[in-house]
């Protein structure tokens, strides 16, 4: 029946269609010299005309198809397949979604750096005042009846430099029809991976406008390598499942993958009920590799890039060149992800750089392992997580890196001590080789009280590598109201006390987070 | 890598032993709501292992893709939803995660009620200032129990599809439940004689199917927009409607807030009466056909009264 009164559509339409271009062409030769303007004019009312005649033939298609789903209803007892429908956003298009993020951000203290801990630009604040955040344009879709794809570009600002447009996920996944064993699915290309709680959604969907300092130290916001990754749910009552993944190791906590295959991981999850009203989830983590030349800016294995993560250290080193060496100017401006200490000459350096210094500011090359556990915990009181909802989330973080840290140091030399013109500038390779481990962890809180309402509070806190000396810990307390209109509207105001090297900075942070379009079903 | 080694063998072994803890077992349903968990037990009986994903003082609309329910689809045989997009926050999620080939779209163990029946107000126009519509048109399809004797033969036939070994099991449910049913209907239908164009007042467009069947005449819904509570103005224009009407009761589901509704009582003296919606929605309901029992006689007490 269906099929009849499609058949029937599709010849109308062409028929429709085939007439109206008659007939515009019969006018257009019948009149004796119709403008361009007469012409579209036409066009126009045929196109209108014929567009409503479609329109009516839908109304009639629409009504026959109404019949025949109660006919078929009627029918219910013989065993024939039932129409079904798909469960997806989007039958032949990509659903295309967009996130907009705005922030006005007040800062008390100048951004330093977390020290012993190398980070790039996704682990730093985002620029004072007002600021576009992160936004991103994201196209999926069933590729067909075995295959789910998903393209995410994130569009980053940054004050003084051009948008930087990034590819946060090009993946494809294999879906339930793929004839995969139940429970088992493959992904592979560039994604947000499995990986402790946050790194598998998307910024816009956390509870906080920054990532947890663990996240920014240890993965610089999220581990998005390119790679490939098998997952399996277990059969049984309880929710359990395992998977494990190869990676390129370029991407932090690696860099500058050698062979391209780098990197690997594991997990295991678990998670179930308690009651009618509650749900947690536990998971435990690896992620293994190696790491060549990674430093904080790009953990892509190039130094100069360096500068580029350290805006605000080579600011700073800007600064105390034109104070001091103001006529060294045009030799030095070349140079400016060179340290401060270089300035005070070759002799003192050694004393000056300590280990802490290497961790944060060398290049990395060497064994990198990430482990990690998470716990979320959610309890509504009523059943209804739109009324009212309890989210407890933590997770902790410990990485062992052994290898080899090597700083850049400047250095002048001078054939001629008296006369200045003589000299030059030298780069050398200071080497020294470490094993560290450093800890992280956040526990957060988040409470709705009100079905558009939700306070929060998280605490997150690093633990610096041994060996570096370093009497402070690095941590941030943060505190978070937020209202949200609809499931694809949040408007948020934070407040973070941020210590990184003993500076308390006070931040407040005012934040839009919209999306337009499809929106992705957010998992537990 | 040493780690990494270490974990993949002990995965290894730990999936190997779920595995073989789990068993073969009868056919297991998750139905997305109480209302088909009901329904599936009527017809599945003890050939069936039944799970609801939501209660019934819960929204259906909002709940989480918690870990269980993947689990449950996991080893799911048939999962039973009212679709028409009313669990798409969360069962695209759980039907990509639990990977469960038979009750994927197109396979036997996929039911979406929606699909079989016919389904009132399909909106002309999306879009998303609208609020959280639904593009194939109203979900909450079980109110009309015309739609739950349709269900029932969609279910067992499934149910012999699945497992024709008991299939003489299920056809004689299901008779015997139409002849139950049938019998529930005539009785519910002479009640319905003097509720019929009763005016009343609705939260959310939960009520449709219900007012459909009994012939009752919505005046106004308290909430303008579908997912977004009303706003003081909104308020105000239903106040002013149903001032103007002679309405006999604001019709509230469980699980929908009652403080808007409170206050249009307290300014029109128009009582509030919660009624189940679903199995499990009020104390006295069990099953499908308490629900309606029960229902009637609310609704009827709220008619009686001047």
């Amino acid at each position: 029946m269906k099929l009849v009164s499609n058949e029937i559509f599709g010849v109308a339409r062409a028929c429709v269609i085939g007439l109206a271009i008659l007939v515009a062409a019969s006018v257009a030769h019948s009149q004796p010299a119709p403008t361009t303007e007469e012409l579209a004019e036409q066009i126009q009312i045929l196109k209108h005309d014929y567009e409503k005649r479609i329109a009516e033939l839908e109304a009639q298609v629409e009504a026959l198809q109404g019949e025949s789903r109660v006919a078929d209803t009627v029918h219910a007892h013989t065993p024939v397949a039932q129409p079904s429908r798909q469960v997806a956003d989007n039958s032949f298009n990509p659903a295309i979604g967009v996130v907009f993020n705005g922030m006005l951000s007040e800062y008390s203290e100048e951004q330093t750096g977390i020290p012993g801990f190398q980070l790039g630009h996704h682990g730093e604040r985002p620029d004072e005042g007002l600021a576009l955040g992160h936004s991103e344009i994201t196209l999926s879709g069933n590729i067909d009846d075995k295959f789910f794809g998903n393209l995410t570009l994130g569009l980053g600002v940054h004050a003084g430099e051009p948008t930087e447009l990034e590819l946060e996920e090009a993946y494809i996944q294999t879906l339930p029809g793929a004839g995969l064993p139940d429970g088992m699915r493959v992904k592979a290309g560039r994604a947000l991976w499995t990986f402790g709680y946050l790194n598998e959604q998307h910024q816009h969907a956390d509870d906080f406008t920054d990532r947890p300092l663990p996240y920014r130290a240890f993965l610089d916001g999220h581990f998005n390598d390119d790679g490939l990754e098998v997952a399996l749910v277990l059969p049984g009552d309880l929710y359990g499942e395992v998977g494990a993944g190869i990676f390129r190791g370029d991407d932090m906590p690696f860099g500058g993958s050698r062979d391209g295959r780098n990197a690997g991981s594991a997990y295991v999850r678990f998670g179930g009920d308690i009651g009618a009203n509650s749900a947690w989830r536990i998971g435990g983590y690896v992620l293994d590799g190696k790491a060549y030349n990674r430093s904080g800016g790009h953990a892509h294995g190039h130094g100069e890039d360096d500068a580029h993560g350290h805006g605000e250290d080579a600011h700073a080193h800007e600064e105390h060149e034109e104070d001091e060496h103001g006529h060294e100017e045009d030799e030095h401006e070349e140079e400016e992800h060179a340290h401060e200490e270089d300035e005070h000459g070759h002799e003192e350096h050694e004393e000056h750089m300590d280990l802490a210094e290497f961790l944060s500011d060398g290049m990395f090359t060497g064994d990198s392992s990430l482990y990690a556990i998470d716990f979320r915990y959610t309890w509504a009181p009523t059943g209804n997580a739109k009324e009212r909802e309890l989210i407890l989330q933590s997770e902790y973080f410990w990485r062992d890196e052994s290898g080899e840290y090597v700083l850049q140091e400047e250095h002048e030399e001078c054939t001629d001590p008296a006369d200045h013109s003589t000299c030059e500038v030298h780069l050398d390779d200071v080497t020294e080789s470490l094993s560290a481990d450093s800890r992280g962890w956040y526990a957060q809180a988040i409470y709705k009280f009100h079905p558009n309402w939700r306070i929060g509070s998280r605490y997150s806190r690093l633990s610096t590598p041994n060996d570096a000396e370093l009497s402070h810990d690095p941590y941030s307390l943060s505190a978070m109201i937020d209202w949200t209109n609809s499931e694809f509207g949040r408007i948020r105001f934070q407040y973070n006390r941020e210590s990184f090297n003993g500076e308390d900075d006070d931040q407040f942070i005012l934040q839009y987070i919209m999306s337009l379009g499809a929106h992705a079903a957010h998992s537990f | 890598m040493k780690g990494l080694r270490a974990a993949l063998l002990c995965m290894a072994l730990c999936s190997t032993l779920v595995s073989l803890a789990a068993a073969q077992d009868p056919v297991r349903i998750l139905a997305c709501e109480p209302e088909w968990a009901a329904l599936a037990e009527e017809i599945g009986g003890d050939d069936v292992i039944v799970h609801s994903a939501t209660h019934g003082r819960q929204d259906a609309h909002y709940i989480r893709a918690r870990p269980s329910l993947i689990a449950k689809v996991r080893r799911a045989d048939i999962v039973f939803c009212s679709g028409a997009e009313l669990e798409v926050g969360w069962l695209p999620v759980l039907m990509q995660r639990g990977a469960r080939q038979i009750v994927q779209p197109g396979q036997p163990g996929h039911i979406m009620a929606a699909d079989h029946v016919t389904v009132l107000e399909r909106p002309e126009v999306i879009d998303r200032s609208l609020g959280d519509i639904h593009p194939s048109g109203n979900p909450h399809v079980h109110l009309d129990p015309r739609n739950i004797a349709t269900l029932a033969d969609v279910l067992a036939l499934r149910l012999v599809r699945i497992d024709p070994s008991r299939s003489d099991a299920y056809r004689e449910r299901l008779s015997s439940f139409q002849a139950r049913w049938a019998d529930a209907m005539a009785r519910w239908q002479g009640r319905l004689e003097h509720l019929r164009g009763m005016k009343v007042i609705v939260y959310h467009k939960s009520w449709t199917y219900l007012l459909h069947w009994a012939g009752l005449e919505r005046v106004a819904s308290l909430e303008r927009t579908p997912g977004i509570p009303p706003t003081a103005s909104q308020l105000a224009q239903v106040l002013e409607v149903a001032q103007d009407s002679d309405a006999k009761a604001i019709l509230l589901a469980p699980f929908e807030p009652a403080d808007a509704a409170d206050w249009l009582f307290r300014k029109t003296a128009v009582p509030m009466v919660e009624l189940p919606y679903t199995v499990g929605g009020h104390p006295e309901v069990q099953d499908l056909f308490s629900l309606f029992d029960v229902t009637l006689t609310l609704l009827q007490e709220a008619g009686d009264r001047p």
